[in-house]
């Protein structure tokens, strides 16, 4: 966690209330439990913004991407926070967003491409132990033709946490050759954990291809077993397994160290799981 | 007597309430290579997962020493600390988990339970680069992922890889030969041999004579309905191959 802090204290801050970006050249900022805020990108604009959420408050993102704008948000959960991020992208806009949840947060995703040629990538991981229960929700709106979105939130819980993942894409009528795709991946610790996944389409347009999908698993005992006739011990076995599941997203956050000590805090949570 | 690795006395063991092994006797040396064939379903892969302590399986009866330990007591990991290793007949996919982080916890728990230092990061790289090679196992595959993707000849590899790696002193191969080719049987039964000593032991499961022409065993068993029914030289492993079981299933049934 204190890495976490050191290597946010070496970006640049991202002000408080409105964060406008107009340079097209990307630049790493952070901020800290930001209550409410409005980041504007210009159009052709680049950020990179990370955003760490420690307390059990309120907070809200709002989030405008210009034309051509480019925007890699990282979001860090780390307190029960209620925070709701809400996203609109210009055309030919692209926003590739990582949302970590180590605690038992309420996060709500609305995104909105509003102008062609935009596209939104989302990873997300939640990792929820003992009574926690955390929540992500996700409406992807399609409004116009040839956007693209993709999303992938993956979900462990253990003890006798409760999960929740709720994901909407909806392609308006007029939203021809929509690309959109949307996964829940899930796996519970324990017998008394619980992981409920909505994946819903909503698809008024007809020329569109669009994907979803939801699994809830537990873990693999048979990996479990290989892994420990090898020499590992059944937690270490346990952790390597759902460090592979979640690893790819809560590493893919751009920001160069900042993959890794995500990944590290990750795994001291999951040792407690 | 001292050279005696494992010893494995009237075994019985049940999995869902029924019986699978009804009394396997065996002894096993260093030094030695011991093959354990058998028609399908008579136990072989049963008897391997036991002396693994894979924990789906009840023992009800008998006794198995390893390294004069009892190690019927032991847990799975701490019989492969100690240096027991299975080669799996399929083995398993860890999807997001790169090989080179699953060994170095490997190698490295074996020298915990050891009293030895873990390796550092330049000597672990260099054990990595030395033992793929015994296999012929690219660099490609030793960055990927554990087996994810992997054919069925490069997990058979993948297998002897991580055998090189923790240089076990009993090696149980599970049909580590089927569904190789000839290129990649000559080379995985080549590995075996080569890591081969007067000090460790392996026990080969196998349904065929080709692997047995690379590795020669001193000792051949045909396990049926859970028993070894017959023990031999290495001339059995050809009588087989060329005249099957039933001379010796029929005489058993009798
Ligand atoms: N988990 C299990 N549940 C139920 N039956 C089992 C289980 N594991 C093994 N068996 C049964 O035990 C018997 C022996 O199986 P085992 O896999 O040991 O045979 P094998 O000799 O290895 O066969 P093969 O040559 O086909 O690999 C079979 O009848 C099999 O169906
Ligand atoms: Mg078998």
């Amino acid at each position: 966690m204190d890495r976490i802090f050191e290597i946010l204290g070496e970006l640049r801050k991202a002000g408080r209330e409105v964060f406008r970006v107009e340079s097209p050249v990307p630049q790493p900022y952070a901020s800290v439990d930001p209550g409410h805020l409005r980041v504007e990108l210009a159009a052709g604009a680049a950020a990179h913004l990370v955003v760490l959420h420690t307390e059990e408050g309120t907070s809200a993102l709002d989030i405008d991407l210009s034309e051509g704008a480019q925007l890699e948000l990282t979001e860090l959960f780390l307190g029960g926070t209620f925070c709701e991020t809400a996203v609109r992208q210009g055309a030919r806009s692209r926003c590739r967003m990582t949302t970590v949840l180590l605690a038992g947060a309420n996060v709500v995703y609305r995104i909105e491409l509003e102008g062609a040629d935009a596209e939104n990538n989302l990873g997300g991981a939640f990792l929820l132990g003992g009574r926690e229960h955390g929540v992500v929700k996700l409406h992807t709106s399609h409004r116009v033709s040839d956007c693209r979105s993709d999303s992938t939130v993956k979900g462990v819980a253990g003890g006798e946490a409760v999960g929740e993942f709720s994901g909407l894409v909806y392609v308006a009528r007029d939203a021809q050759r929509t690309d959109a795709r949307q996964q829940s991946r899930n796996v519970l610790l324990s017998e008394t954990a619980r992981i409920e996944t909505m994946p819903q389409l909503e698809i008024y347009a007809d020329d569109v291809k669009c994907s979803h999908g939801a699994t809830v698993g537990q873990m693999d005992s048979d990996a479990i077993l290989y892994m420990r006739q090898r020499g590992l011990s059944e937690s270490q076995a346990r952790r390597l397994q759902i460090e592979g599941f979640v690893g790819d997203i809560v590493r893919r956050c751009g920001v160069e160290p900042l993959g890794e000590a995500l990944l590290e805090l990750a795994a001291e949570k999951l040792e407690k799981l | 007597m001292e050279n005696n690795m494992l010893s494995v006395k009237n075994l019985h063991a049940t999995v869902e309430g029924k019986e699978i092994l009804r009394g396997i006797d065996l002894e096993v040396k260093a030094g030695e290579v011991h093959a354990i064939m058998g028609p399908n379903g008579s136990g072989k892969s049963t008897l391997a997962s036991v002396l693994a302590g894979n924990e789906k399986y009840t023992v009800t009866e008998g006794t198995v020493e390893f390294l004069g330990r009892d190690l019927l007591s032991m847990s799975i990991e701490d019989r492969a600390r100690l240096g027991l290793f299975l080669g799996f007949q399929y083995p398993v996919e860890i999807p997001g988990v790169t090989m080179a982080n699953f060994m170095k916890l490997a190698v490295n728990e074996q020298r915990k339970y050891r009293g030895e230092e873990p390796l550092t990061a330049a000597e672990f790289l260099r054990l990595m680069k030395e033992k793929s090679a015994v296999v012929e196992l690219s660099s490609k595959l030793t960055s990927r992922a554990v087996n994810e993707g992997f054919s069925g000849g490069e997990k058979k590899k993948n297998e002897i890889f991580q055998m090189a790696m923790l240089d076990p002193k009993l090696a149980i191969l599970d049909e580590t030969d089927s569904g190789l080719d000839i290129d990649a049987l000559r080379i995985v039964a080549t590995g075996v041999t080569k890591l081969h000593t007067p000090q460790n032991a392996t026990v080969v499961i196998t349904h065929y004579q080709r692997l047995l022409d690379y590795i020669v065993p001193d000792v051949v068993h045909v396990l049926y309905k859970g028993r070894i029914i017959y023990t031999g030289d290495k001339t059995l492993a050809l009588k087989l191959e060329k005249e099957g079981y039933d001379w010796l299933i029929n005489e058993y049934d009798k």
